[in-house]
């Protein structure tokens, strides 16, 4: 198909559209790669005028897709012991040496994605990749409990766009430990991480995101867990220009748990939107969310949970999910929505939602005691934000904290 | 030591503004400890508050000094390097930040503000264990944050373990009394007795005698809508134990 007639499929194509129509143009026809083009084509670049989108508008937020300059903001040091996986803008470069049980297949031509509709950006992605000599796409088959942590470290490395792929299936029984850094680097970066855990399996997945200020990064995980699985997450987010971490979780075995933890800590123009949805497709799961953000003047956050429980199979759900923001400053922004949408009788079912300021008693007891308000302040906004750190991989558990800490006393950035 | 004159105070601004302390004045010299009674609402917890510099309490007239220089124009946190210290009378919970670290920080913060070197992780642990085994206070309660879970007698404990760390040259105690049982109260008593001292001063607030059994105060002075009416003795107290504030004031207040 020529480029004019794709063209002819969005809608009054932004120049950044037109960009990513030229790019898909390049690659390899591949009827996978075109299911997927056109599940993107449908909205093209996400924006407000759609409900799941209304709070993150990446039409407008990138009108061109320019070159970034290089990284920026705090990076995780991956631990001694780790299976280093780093992606350059390009491609995957797999280290030798890989231990038992964990293999590693690189894939040159488009994979297929599920509900590509409902995911614009994953469907930007899979349309993006999968090409013969580059590696963009990886499938990791965990067969036996790693020892060693898995790093994943997403540069952009001054490009324009970056995207990849990379899919974990993890055999009955087997545990992996996921280690993520997405440090920006690229105009527009969409990256889709995807989870496939069998009986009995577990995972852990910790990210730590930050991007320029002309910066849209999009990073979607998908997540599905089969019978007495368990999948832990924990995020730390310091946005871009405009960043999106979503997150999919769906169980087709009962038994089977997932713990959803998050902060967002967006500075002055710079915008985070943590949106999950977790469908509650078997007996007996529990699911556990926790998302929490302080925000700045300048800067903004979203949070958009959904649960969804559905009648027949959805029994004895146990799910519990809160969202707890700070309003550092006048000039602050957060829109919050935390959805339940429960068919089934017998669950267990709660949600929370608070945005306010720091408790006024709690700073003036502090400063009673001798420590400067701003230490003060400091110092209970790290804390509320560690919460949702604690489940956090121990190695990187310190630099997290650290990247907050930095973040919450001005030396952020 | 701490000189308090004439002293007005109210709280709120505007229509809602509220005049609390009216034209109080009270003077604790150094070296000795007095109490302060009075009725509920009289404005005791108030001048507290306006003592440490508290946000929303307005000053209107009068003055506060400690050791001469003016308390009303500091920051709270100037306050407490000054050596101002408050046992609240409800003590605030410090979601996420342990007893150990937040302790540590005010120590060292004072420190700072006052020139002084900071004090080194195994000094500062020698010291709390140390404060800990006199008030009977658990060392798990330490890695606990800040007054989170806690029981309204541990609280009050907590407050004068943080004193006696923090060896204020003035303490305000504000009902520390209140909520313990009565071992704990000989502890805590215990605690103040120990911290009496000729180059510090404290202000004890309370409702019973039985505090004062314990803290023999230099002084009393019976408060009310936010006056020092009566002062006197220790006696003042048992009178007060006996008679009620009705019988001393000669007048229903
Ligand atoms: N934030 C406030 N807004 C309005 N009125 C207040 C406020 N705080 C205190 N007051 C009022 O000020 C008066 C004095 O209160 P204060 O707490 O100082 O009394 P107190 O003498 O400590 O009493 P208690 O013995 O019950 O502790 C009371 O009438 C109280 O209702
Ligand atoms: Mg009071």
């Amino acid at each position: 198909m020529t480029i004019a007639e794709l063209r002819t499929r969005f809608q009054d194509p932004t120049p950044a559209e037109l960009q990513l129509i030229a790019r898909y143009g390049e690659l390899p026809e591949d009827g996978r790669r075109a299911r997927a083009f056109d599940a993107f084509a449908q909205s093209g670049l996400p924006h407000r005028r759609l409900e799941q989108w209304k709070w993150s508008d990446f039409r407008q937020s990138i009108q061109s897709i320019e070159a970034s300059s290089a990284q920026s903001g705090p990076r995780m040091a991956p631990p001694a012991n780790a299976i280093v996986l780093r992606f350059d803008g390009r491609s995957w470069d797999v280290p030798d040496g890989l231990p038992d049980g964990f293999r590693v297949f690189e894939k040159d031509t488009a994979q297929a994605l599920g509900n590509a509709e409902q995911l614009p950006m994953a469907a930007l992605t899979a349309s993006q990749t999968g090409q013969p000599k580059t590696c963009d796409i990886l499938q990791i088959e965990v067969s036996s409990s790693q020892e060693r942590p898995v790093f994943l470290d997403f540069a952009g490395a001054g490009r324009e766009m970056a995207f990849a792929r990379i899919a974990f299936v993890v055999r009955p029984g087997a545990r992996v430990d996921v280690i993520e850094q997405h440090s920006g680097g690229a105009g527009l970066s969409a990256m889709l991480v995807e989870f496939g855990l069998q009986k009995g399996a577990s995972a852990s997945r910790t990210l730590l995101q930050s991007g320029g200020h002309q910066e849209a990064t999009a990073i979607t995980g998908l997540v599905s867990l089969d019978e007495d699985s368990e999948f832990q997450q924990t995020a730390l987010a310091f946005g871009a220009k405009v960043a999106r971490i979503e997150t999919r979780v769906r169980y087709s075995g009962p038994n089977a748990a997932a713990f959803l933890n998050a902060a967002y800590l967006p500075a002055d123009g710079k915008h985070v939107d943590f949106t999950s949805h977790v469908w509650h497709g078997a007996e007996s799961c529990t699911t556990r969310q926790l998302t929490k953000g302080a925000v700045p003047d300048g800067g903004r956050g979203v949070f958009q949970g959904k649960f969804h429980v559905p009648r027949s199979v959805g029994q004895h759900t146990d799910a519990d999910m809160q969202h707890q923001a700070l309003l550092l400053e006048n000039g602050a922004e957060v829109f919050a929505k935390p959805e339940l949408e429960i068919y089934a009788d017998d669950v267990e079912c709660a949600h929370g939602n608070t945005s306010g300021q720091l408790d006024e008693s709690a700073l003036f007891y502090m400063r009673q005691r001798g420590i400067p308000v701003a230490e003060a302040r400091a110092m209970l906004t790290e804390a509320f934000i560690a919460e949702a750190l604690e489940t956090a991989h121990p190695d990187v558990l310190q630099t997290l904290l650290d990247a907050s800490r930095d973040f919450l006393r001005g030396s952020g950035e | 030591m701490l000189k308090i004159e004439n002293l007005t105070a109210r709280i709120g601004e505007g229509d809602e503004a509220k005049s609390i302390i009216n034209g109080l004045t009270l003077e604790v010299p150094a070296g000795e400890v007095h109490a302060v009674m009075g009725p509920n609402g009289a404005g005791k917890s108030t001048l507290a508050y306006v003592l440490t510099g508290r946000d929303g309490y307005e000053v209107d007239g009068g003055s506060a000094t400690l050791s001469g220089e003016d308390l009303l124009n500091m920051d709270p946190e100037e306050r407490a390097a000054k050596g101002v210290f408050l046992s609240f009378q409800y003590p605030v919970e410090i979601p996420g930040v342990p007893v150990m670290t937040f302790v540590r920080a005010a120590m060292n913060a004072q420190r700072k503000a006052r020139g002084e070197e900071e004090i080194s992780a195994p000094d500062f642990i020698k010291k709390a264990r140390e404060v800990g085994e006199k008030l009977k206070i658990d060392a798990e309660m330490l890695k606990r944050p800040v007054n989170v879970g806690f029981s309204g007698g541990e609280k009050k404990r907590l407050e004068i373990f943080q004193m006696m760390m923090l060896e204020p040259r003035f303490a305000i105690l504000d009902e520390t009394d209140s909520g313990l049982d009565i071992d704990a109260l000989k502890t805590v008593s215990d605690g103040v007795n120990a911290l009496r001292s000729p180059g510090r001063g404290m202000l004890v607030i309370t409702h019973y005698q039985r505090l004062l059994d314990h803290i023999r105060p230099d002084k009393v002075h019976v408060f009310a809508k936010g006056r020092v009416v009566k002062s006197g003795g220790p006696e003042l107290a048992e009178q007060l134990e006996r008679e009620g504030y009705d019988g001393i004031l000669g007048e229903p207040v």
